[in-house]
């Protein structure tokens, strides 16, 4: 059985920098809004502090924030809440792989991209192995 | 004076541990309480711990707390906040690679001294050895 992180905030209505800020670095640390209510991570380590200093920052913003360790009653919404995850990273993953084809490939832009979207690879996606191992035997390739 | 902090000491803490030592306290006690716990006045100043001062603020780490609120102004501190920073803080901004680098060291180091104690002493080592090699650049 997996744990959750959940995340559920209420911030000012102004100014909505404040919103967008917060929403941008949830994305950025690869949280996933469940049905435009709570955010839901897997419980890591390091996300787990993330949400920490994130639910602190919030209310230093003057937002009321929550946050929880959580398992499912269902066992198997883990599945879907993981594919969730998956779907994520391998949407960005395809993209890659279909950009590391054509010919002068920007390989430094892409190896960022994949970088990026490793650090939100949680659930270690076969995309990203397969994406990964294209990138490196790029490496020298002279074009 | 004495210093209360979580367990676990990590990236941002294993730097702060070392600049109080080495540029605000050399004379520092600490001890490490459990995560969550709520720190009482006997146990010292409080770090970071979240809503305390220093803390994250702003989106910055708690090593960049002490040093605004110490007023340190040195060029090469600076720049280890920055790597602190990106190493412990979600960024959308990020200059310095060395910071994911950093953070899997001193993860590792935790996992691998026996207590924060110890952690402590060979996170000291390590940012010893950042600051001087960091200081070549500036020279």
């Amino acid at each position: 059985m997996s744990t959750w992180l959940l995340l559920h905030y209420k911030l000012p209505n102004k100014p909505s920098a404040l919103r967008v800020y917060v929403w941008r670095k949830l994305k950025r640390i690869g949280a996933i809004l469940l049905h435009e209510a709570v955010w839901v991570l897997p419980d890591l380590p390091r996300t787990a502090e993330q949400v920490q200093w994130l639910t602190a920052e919030i209310q230093e913003m003057g937002g009321e924030a929550y946050s929880w360790r959580a398992s499912t009653i269902l066992g198997q919404d883990d599945e879907s809440i993981t594919q969730q995850f998956h779907e994520q990273v391998d949407t960005v993953y395809s993209d890659l792989l279909k950009k590391l084809g054509k010919p002068k490939a920007d390989l430094q832009e892409l190896s960022r991209q994949y970088q990026q979207t490793a650090a939100q690879d949680f659930f270690h996606s076969k995309l990203g192995l397969i994406a990964r191992e294209k990138l490196t035997s790029k490496r020298g390739e002279k074009s | 004076m004495k210093w209360v902090t979580w367990k676990n000491i990590g990236v941002d803490r294993m730097a702060c541990i070392w600049l109080i030592r080495r540029w605000i306290d050399p004379e520092a006690e600490f001890t490490f309480i459990s995560t969550g716990e709520k720190s009482s006045p006997k146990d010292g100043e409080p770090f970071d711990i979240p809503g305390e001062r220093y803390s994250h603020h702003g989106g910055h780490c708690t090593f960049y707390a002490f040093l605004s609120e110490n007023k340190i102004n040195d060029p090469i501190l600076t720049r280890i906040a920055q790597i602190v920073d990106e190493a412990d803080e979600v960024q959308e901004v990020t200059v310095e690679p060395a910071a994911l680098g950093l953070d899997l060291i001193c993860r590792g180091l935790r996992q691998i001294s026996k207590d924060d104690f110890e952690a402590m002493e060979r996170g000291h080592l390590i940012y010893e050895a950042i600051y001087a090699e960091l200081s070549k650049d500036e020279a």
